[in-house]
């Protein structure tokens, strides 16, 4: 008795230990910390719950090659890198396209119009002719000053370093344009098309550097230098979905759903308790310690939590206790049968055991499709479905069996305890034989 | 106790009518397909005085010009949706981009202009905010608008509305494959067969149900769906290992019997699952903003849906189908 209520009330205390680190997380040293879900860097929010812009950008070719999409999420991450979007996350979705998402970015309209440009720089001649391309430039940096000697402004500007072959390209070209009269004397300088500046060409110049000067803002000059410097995309790009969600938006989903769990999570406790009474008081423990896993979980996993991803764990709450009913249903069965208590409670847990997790496994099947074929919030969705079924399962066999088995230990044998009436028992154990 | 099994004709004719009607509506009507399928523009407002969708409808119409009217404006609280369907014009996804972009920013403004309230900003961090776009170029004072706030801008292709819904059909068909396999291989192939006809029972149903009533359909709900797939076959899953057990230990009973006696037998917990499932979901449905609203309702239609296929079609499919194959053997 006395072993069993020592057991009993350590395992209360574990569950309750694991919902206080869930949620405040847990400080070992200075250096050591278990984040929980209420600390700042507990929940990795997903777009839709934080706020931001989502771009998924589709390859105007027919079936570009994997290394060409890979080329392409990596120029994509230099020039956020470069424009200072650090926190973009980018991933490859089905064949062609990319999708980037842009946490706390409202406007849609900058990030679209620099990032999917494929950059395709050139120098021209007044002819038309490319007398040199962005292959020949070997970095390119934003920078603030005068570019003219004698100018009363200072100005953005780009400054361009060019490779051996391109310093002699651009020594050729000048020193031709230079002897033209007035109006042919000048070189166009393009990105994908649009005139950048086209500066008239004076002398012959034999240098590494070159600048680019035009009436930039400090953000444009850094954008164009990145997207000089991360090269020319092997194809154009093109926005096919541009989707931005203001942060009010996700704090609102977030609150709204945060009580909806709550509410949720009381009214199953309460029906749980008057259905299965004592069994299903220990099947609530076993909720709560379910819940605190999953909590850890997210905080210390960092799992993309989404708006869909939040119902999924709600609706685990409530698909969490569908193995503990199913064992209890078995357990008052096996009462009914006139057993004792106790090889009631083993046959119910030995017997339900196949059911559950038959019924999982195929849940988990498609969870694991979501996980793996979804994109954005679905795939979200799947990952929390997936972890919510296998801990709900793993507590609801393990932790409820380990405390039912404590309250038999303190000689809580009364069938009405377990949710069967003791004439019932008694009835329906002489109907079954008869 | 009442023989579920034996009144087979009444539930099986339901389930067939909801399918064939479902189906009738699915080929004749089709979906009401959101932005997300359709592609297009769908913008959320919120607008803090108030407002009315006529008032709404008149603004954008002055803002764009009647030929651009907007494909639907609704309004839910202090929230505006206005969404567009693209123009077959508009062959490049660019230009359907652009033309979206443009849109925006012209009844963005002209909402700001009608319900927003000016505030002159005190030194903004960017000093030189002159030149954005071609179009704005002349210099205006740093100007913030309170009380209209874009709170949800979508631009989709109408090409990503296709691949999604293939995506969807592909991760469906995979899903019933797995589970198909997984079934035969733990319990027997009747078994498998059944509990994917149950599924298919479901998924149709709930498509009949956003067909018939013409509930738009949104990325959403193709998770919903799959959620609705994977915790449907739960309950069959269950009442099938009834049926399994029983088998074993079954002398001369009828395939009928063994059937009903173990959906008698798992009932309790058919509707207890059903009822805790039920219960969080509903909240989050209740308590939900309106995209989770578009995400829960399907699943607890689907939840529904799967309660009825569960107990009162799968097994009884199930025995139909045993009997049948006894009854050929012995003619």
């Amino acid at each position: 008795m006395s072993r069993s209520l020592v057991k009993f009330v350590a395992i209360i205390l574990v569950i309750a230990a694991l919902f206080y680190v869930g949620l405040y997380g847990l400080d070992i040293s200075d250096s050591v910390r278990f984040p929980g879900i209420l600390d700042e860097d507990g929940i990795t929010q997903g777009l839709d719950l934080k706020g931001g812009t989502v771009i998924v950008y589709k390859a105007q070719t027919d079936n570009p090659s994997d290394d060409d999409m890979n080329t392409v999420v990596s120029m994509l991450r230099t020039r956020l890198d470069g424009q200072g979007y650090t926190e973009a996350v980018l991933t490859r979705q089905g064949t062609d396209k990319v999708r980037v998402e842009l946490p706390d970015v409202q406007d849609a309209q900058k990030a679209v119009e620099t990032l999917g440009a494929t950059a395709q720089l050139s120098f021209k001649d007044p002819s038309g002719a490319e007398v040199m391309s962005g292959k020949e430039v070997k970095n390119a940096t934003a920078e603030y000053g005068q570019t003219q000697q004698g100018m009363a402004s200072s100005s953005y500007y780009i400054s361009l370093e060019l490779t051996e072959e391109g310093r002699q390209k651009f020594s050729v070209a000048t020193g031709e344009l230079a002897g033209k009269p007035e109006g042919q004397n000048f070189i166009a300088i393009t990105m994908d098309e649009n005139i950048l500046s086209m500066p008239r060409v004076q002398q012959k110049i034999d240098s590494e550097s070159c600048v680019i000067t035009g009436e930039f803002t400090p953000e444009e000059a850094k954008a164009l230098a990145a997207n000089i410097k991360s090269g020319q995309l092997p194809f154009s790009l093109e926005q096919v979905e541009v989707r931005t969600v203001s942060a009010t938006l996700g704090d609102e989903a977030l609150i709204n759903a945060v009580k909806a769990g709550i509410i949720g999570l009381i009214l199953v406790l309460v029906f749980m308790l008057l259905i299965y009474r004592l069994q299903g008081l220990m099947a609530n423990f076993a909720l709560i310690g379910y819940i605190a896993i999953v909590f850890i979980i997210l905080a210390n996993l960092h799992i993309n939590l989404t708006l869909p991803g939040i119902a999924g764990i709600i609706l685990s709450i409530g698909m969490a206790v569908d193995a503990n009913v199913v064992i209890f249903e078995r357990i008052k069965e096996e009462l009914r049968l006139g057993k004792t208590v106790r090889s009631s409670v083993d046959a119910g847990f030995n017997r339900a055991l196949s059911a559950v997790i038959d019924s999982n496994i195929t849940t988990i099947i498609s969870a694991v499709i979501l996980y793996f074929l979804g994109t954005g919030t679905i795939k979200g969705f799947g990952i929390t479905l997936f972890i919510g079924i296998i801990l709900s399962m793993l507590s609801a066999i393990f932790i409820t069996k380990f405390l039912i088995k404590q309250i038999i230990g303190m000689n809580v044998k009364n069938p009405w305890f377990y949710g069967v009436k003791k004439n019932e028992e008694i009835g329906t154990a002489k109907g079954g034989k008869a | 106790m009442f023989n579920i099994v034996n009144k087979k004709g009444i539930f099986l004719s339901i389930a067939a009518l909801l399918i064939v009607v479902s189906i009738v509506s699915l080929v004749f009507q089709g979906f009401n397909l959101d932005t997300d399928f359709a592609g297009g523009l769908a913008l959320t407002y919120q607008i803090d005085k108030e407002f009315t969708v006529s008032d709404v409808q008149s603004i954008v119409d002055n803002a764009l010009g009647n030929d651009q009217s907007p494909s639907s404006i609704q309004q839910s609280g202090n929230e505006v949706i206005i969404k567009f369907g693209f123009d077959n014009k508009l062959e490049t996804d660019e230009a359907r981009s652009d033309f979206a972009m443009a849109k925006v920013a012209a009844i963005t403004s002209a909402l700001e202009e009608m319900y927003g309230e000016k505030t002159e900003a005190t030194a903004e961090e960017n000093p030189a905010e002159g030149e954005t776009t071609d179009e704005t170029t002349e210099e205006k004072p740093e100007v913030t608008v309170k009380g209209v706030v874009l709170k949800n801008q979508d631009i989709v292709s109408p090409s990503t509305g296709r691949e999604l819904a293939k995506s969807a059909v592909m991760m469906s068909i995979l899903a019933c494959i797995a589970i198909l396999l997984y079934v035969t291989f733990r319990f027997e192939f009747t078994s498998g067969v059944v509990a994917i006809l149950a599924l298919v029972h479901d998924v149709v149903i709930l498509l009949g149900v956003y067909s018939i009533l013409q509930w738009s359909v949104d990325t959403n709900f193709i998770a919903a769906i799959l959620t609705v797939l994977g915790y449907s076959i739960n309950n069959t899953i269950v009442i099938m290992d009834r049926i399994r057990e029983n088998t074993r230990h079954a002398r001369k009973e009828t395939y009928g019997e063994i059937a009903n006696k173990s959906i008698w037998q798992t009932l309790n917990r058919s509707i207890n699952t059903t009822i805790t499932t039920l219960l969080t979901i509903g909240m989050v449905y209740i308590l939900g903003v309106p995209s989770i609203k578009a995400f829960s309702l399907p699943i607890i239609i689907g939840i529904c849906v799967g309660f009825y296929s569960s107990v009162f079609v799968a097994g009884t499919l199930w025995a139909f189908w045993k009997d049948s194959a006894v009854k050929s053997k012995k003619a």
